[in-house]
């Protein structure tokens, strides 16, 4: 009987199979496997497809077709789908791990040894193999060529300013060996914009010199309108820009345009990788088209229904208009969190040029009563809806490594202890309007430096103003331009500016933590120190402060860590001493970030991280297996 | 003599064109950094990161450690063989990115021109004529509408109405399918098609202001006496006032040509962005925002060139129509 059941149970998964459609072509590639011009699908995937398991409770295997629309505000941003393709030798899934994706498996010893094994059969978007000839390329012709790389490795390869040891071992598997660790590696070929490791050879080789001759390839340079072969090598090569329609890809669409246009239109690639659960080839949607528009109209024009999908460009303040819209134009907009550690920060600068403040930034109790005098709850419901989370500069609840107590230390509305420290510092003489008096008889004006970007800023420093001056500092908003900006924080001329806080508010410990050491130049509360690290002691200065020093010594043993435990130990530390020392003053948390989405547009999640790294914004998230449902549409 | 007036006109025009080409050079570089150091900012501001090794090697091969005036030679330089220099932000040479849009740009234009026209003179000629009555009243008055809605306000309320009221949305230059094919019959179509909404919001205050023009230079001929002397010798009412007064009150439509040339290839940039028009203002607008100097540079350099010839040709042209210009005084005729 049971047999019998099982028997039948297997005569009819065995009639059902093509109905799942394992092997099943994608309807709009069926008429060119048919004529001949595309081999059959299982010629095109490789031996051992990476198979996309169901993300979500809610995910569900989708239908074939549709055409995704989108705006970009220039045709550069056209990179944003490689991003969001997110094929990467490794990538982030959604609970952050990282896991192969193009490559099947990867050996990792000690973070020094790494062997990356590709998947046997995988195709270029133009169904040439993929093997590790391309990466033999890349090292020998691109990352070694005096006129292609004049300034050595990436950064990420280097340890110490030495490179790795590069072998082939076969033609599916290549071997990186480093001394001593190297644990940014992994993270750097997962990067939204990432190390790329091999190139298309078969394409490039015809504009390269030493596979032409330099004659040659000088001329076919010059007939391009380059200035010499390793110009146009370049320009052809940017598997980053995909602005070249030629330029084979990994990605699950390609680019068929070249810039400039208003309009692009991307294609599926045929030979992509990925497979559904079913084993059906992704994408599930045919087609992209991103229509080029001023960045200012991008939010009006997604509130008139003219996307399926929009995130960038759409800021929180557009959150009101972009509802409006829901019903007439059949979207919804969905909130999603941003990966910043603040929405806002303040930066004391503590390499400004004035001796003054710079000995007053440079001290702890100073900084720690800027913060105890901002009332974030006031900010949160007055700025935010009461949608944020009041918080120091910190990471997010999302991430393993937070702590509460970072969150809220020194972060809460207390003037009298405020008053208390700034007393403490000696800075007991006011004038005659309240305002405390610098040791040097000048009234205490913090001057602060902004971007005149947006007008939440000036909002919110508005109501700082309110609180510092129960504090008797007298503040001042300097709005600029962004370049004017950074220039003065940089030169010291800046003693204080706002601007988001940390970029990556949702690490996991085997995620850098240089953002939190003086590590460069654009931390704004310290460019200087920052410098020097980054130019390897050349520029800038030294950092001063033992704190800044700790933090610099965390970073290396970081790097150096072979477990686990050391990492999330420097890490702890790290936070740790940054929520002590209020070396950036966080103002509110949990900044939000609106997503229009399609009604009938499935497997987008409701409430997601937009986030540039780790994120790569729509990217970990699977682009390539968000469908239409076509029945739903209306 | 007039042959003379012509060379002369002509020399003149080299110190010109090369003292607005080192002016144009340096406002473009008066900002602070340049066109790599606005493209990081810009990354980091969206929270992207940059290689480092990537913006050295792009520092080098544009030559952007050079000193200033290197760069200002090189580029001067290179337009003189025909060489605009090389666009940053599209990786490519400028000629090259301006290319279709420049057709588009001059299409629109011409048919704004020929719209603004064809509406504005006889628009200008009846009010001019019928001074002081109702239609006059009503038209000044659509007149004065014209001239102080901006451009960028009647599209924005343009757009929206159009959104609103009848669901569609409007702004680009043709239907979307035809925005990368090759040009068509159908594309000229599509294009014809869509492009009234632009021709009739940028039209709008050039029409108002050409009737206005147009009605105030009327007048002023239409009460000189010989204009009452021929019509009280009984000449037809149309020839009294085509044959003279209208030849005359056209002067300034003549000298309006000089500042028409740029305007046909720069076209209207606010409103085409508003639009998101495919033509030449908005990319203009955008190289000089992100500092791609060449780009912005060259484009101002054309824009200068053609008011150069532009001014030339109208003053040309009303020496020849009207008798009474002279090249210089004291010369005898």
């Amino acid at each position: 009987m049971i047999r019998s059941i099982a028997r039948l149970a297997f005569v009819a998964l065995v009639a059902l199979a093509p109905a799942i459609g394992r092997g099943e072509e994608p309807p709009s590639l069926a008429d060119d496997v048919r004529d001949g011009k595309l081999p059959p699908l299982a010629q095109r995937l490789p031996r051992e497809p990476a198979t996309q398991k169901p993300l979500r409770a809610d995910w569900t295997p989708g239908r074939y077709g549709g055409e995704l629309r989108t705006l970009l505000a220039k045709d550069r941003d056209i990179r944003m789908f490689v991003v969001y393709g997110y094929s990467r030798l490794v990538g982030y899934d959604e609970s952050l791990q990282l896991q192969p994706d193009v490559l099947l498996r990867v050996d990792n010893v000690g973070n020094r040894v790494f062997t990356l094994y590709l998947r046997p059969g995988h195709r270029w978007s133009d169904g040439q193999p993929f093997t590790t000839a391309d990466f033999r390329y890349w090292w020998d012709d691109v990352a070694h060529n005096k006129d292609l790389s004049p300034f050595g490795l990436p950064q990420a390869l280097l340890v110490r300013d030495k490179g790795p040891k590069f072998e082939v071992l076969d033609e599916t598997s290549v071997r990186f060996s480093w001394d001593e660790p190297n644990p940014q590696f992994l993270a750097a070929l997962a990067g939204p914009s990432p190390l790329y490791l091999y190139r298309p050879a078969h394409y490039l080789k015809q504009f390269h010199a030493r596979y032409v001759g330099v004659e040659k390839a000088n001329k076919i340079a010059t007939a391009a309108g380059s200035r010499n072969w390793a110009g146009l090598h370049q320009k052809k090569d940017d598997q980053f820009r995909f602005d070249n329609p030629d330029l084979p890809t990994l990605e699950p669409w390609i680019n068929t345009t070249a810039p400039p246009s208003t309009r692009f239109v991307l294609v599926r690639n045929p030979y992509f990788h990925r497979v559904d659960p079913a084993g059906r080839q992704l994408p599930y949607i045919d087609r992209v088209v991103v229509n080029i528009t001023d960045d200012k109209l991008i939010p009006a024009k997604t509130g008139a229904g003219d996307v399926d999908l929009q995130a960038r460009y759409l800021r929180f303040d557009n959150y009101t208009f972009l509802k409006q819209g829901e019903k007439r134009n059949d979207y919804k907009v969905q909130l999603w969190e941003k990966a910043l550690g603040s929405q806002m920060a303040l930066y004391p600068n503590l390499n400004v040029e004035d001796p003054e403040w710079r000995r007053l930034m440079r001290d702890v109790r100073f900084r720690r009563a800027l913060s105890l005098g901002i009332n974030r709850h006031e900010i949160n419901e007055v700025v935010y809806f009461g949608l944020g989370v009041e918080s120091s500069n910190t990471v997010l609840k999302r991430s393993p490594l937070f702590r509460p107590q970072f969150r809220t230390a020194w972060s809460g509305f207390n003037v009298r202890q405020a008053n208390v420290l700034l007393d403490s510092l000696g800075l007991t003489r006011r004038d005659k309007t309240g305002v405390r008096l610098l040791p040097d008889g000048r009234p205490m004006e913090v001057i602060v430096d902004t971007s005149g970007e947006s007008t939440e800023e000036t909002d919110v420093l508005e109501l700082v103003r309110d609180s510092w001056r129960q504090l008797g500092i007298a503040m001042f908003a300097r709005p600029s331009q962004r370049e004017v900006f950074r220039k003065r924080v940089f030169s010291g001329k800046s003693m204080m500016s706002v601007w988001a806080g940390l970029n990556n508010g949702i690490p996991t410990p085997e995620m850098s933590p240089a953002e939190l050491a003086p590590t460069a130049q654009e931390q704004l509360q310290w460019p200087m120190w920052g410098q020097y690290y980054e130019q390897n002691r050349k520029g800038g200065e030294p950092p001063a402060l033992p704190e800044a020093q700790e933090l610099i010594g965390l970073y290396e043993s970081w790097r150096m860590a072979t477990s686990d435990a050391e990492r999330v130990q420097a890490w702890v530390r790290m936070l740790e001493i940054h929520a002590d020392q209020v070396f950036t003053i966080g103002i509110v948390t949990r900044a939000l970030q609106p997503v229009v989405v399609r009604n009938n547009l499935r497997n987008v999640p409701k409430d997601g991280i937009y986030s540039w790294d780790p994120g790569a914004y729509f990217g970990i998230y699977r682009p390539d297996t968000f469908w239409f449902d076509a029945g739903a549409r209306g | 003599m007039m042959g003379r007036y012509i060379v002369k006109r002509v020399l003149l025009m080299i110190p010109t064109l090369i003292a607005i080409s080192v002016i144009v050079f340096t406002i473009i570089q008066l900002p602070p950094g340049n066109y790599l150091e606005s493209y990081i900012a810009e990354l980091q501001a969206q929270g992207e990161s940059v290689d480092p090794q990537r913006i050295a090697f792009l520092r080098e091969y544009y030559g952007l450690d050079k000193p200033l005036h290197e760069q200002y030679l090189r580029w001067a330089g290179g337009m003189l063989v025909g060489d605009f220099g090389y666009s940053f932000e599209f990786n490519m040479p400028v000629s090259r990115v301006v290319g279709d849009r420049m057709l588009l740009t001059i299409i629109v234009s011409f048919v704004t021109i020929i719209f603004t026209w064809a509406i504005a003179f006889p628009i200008g000629i009846y009010s001019a004529t019928h001074q002081y009555s109702w239609g006059d009243y009503g038209l000044s008055f659509l007149g004065f509408l014209g001239i102080a809605v901006p451009n960028f306000m009647l599209a924005l309320v343009m757009m929206y109405v159009a959104n609103v009221f009848f669901g569609t949305s409007i702004g680009g230059l043709m239907a979307p399918e035809y925005i990368d094919k090759p040009w068509s019959w159908d594309k000229v179509q599509s294009v014809l098609a869509h492009s009234w909404i632009p021709v009739v919001v940028i039209g709008t205050s050039g029409t108002a202001g050409m009737i206005r023009r147009l009605r105030a230079n009327l007048l002023d001929e239409l009460q000189k006496q010989y204009v009452v002397t021929a019509r009280a010798k009984g000449l037809p009412p149309r020839k009294a006032l085509y044959k003279y007064p209208l030849r005359m009150a056209l002067n300034f439509f003549i000298s309006d040509i000089g500042s028409l040339l740029p305007s046909i290839i720069s076209g209207a940039e606010i409103t085409a962005v508003v639009l998101s028009l495919p033509t030449t203002g908005p990319m203009l607008l955008n190289a000089l925002k992100s500092q791609d100097m060449y780009l912005a540079g060259s484009f101002l350099m054309f824009l200068a060139v053609m008011i150069v010839i532009g001014v030339l040709i109208s003053d040309l042209a009303l020496v020849a129509l009207d008798p009474r210009i002279r090249l210089s005084g004291g010369v005898a005729r």
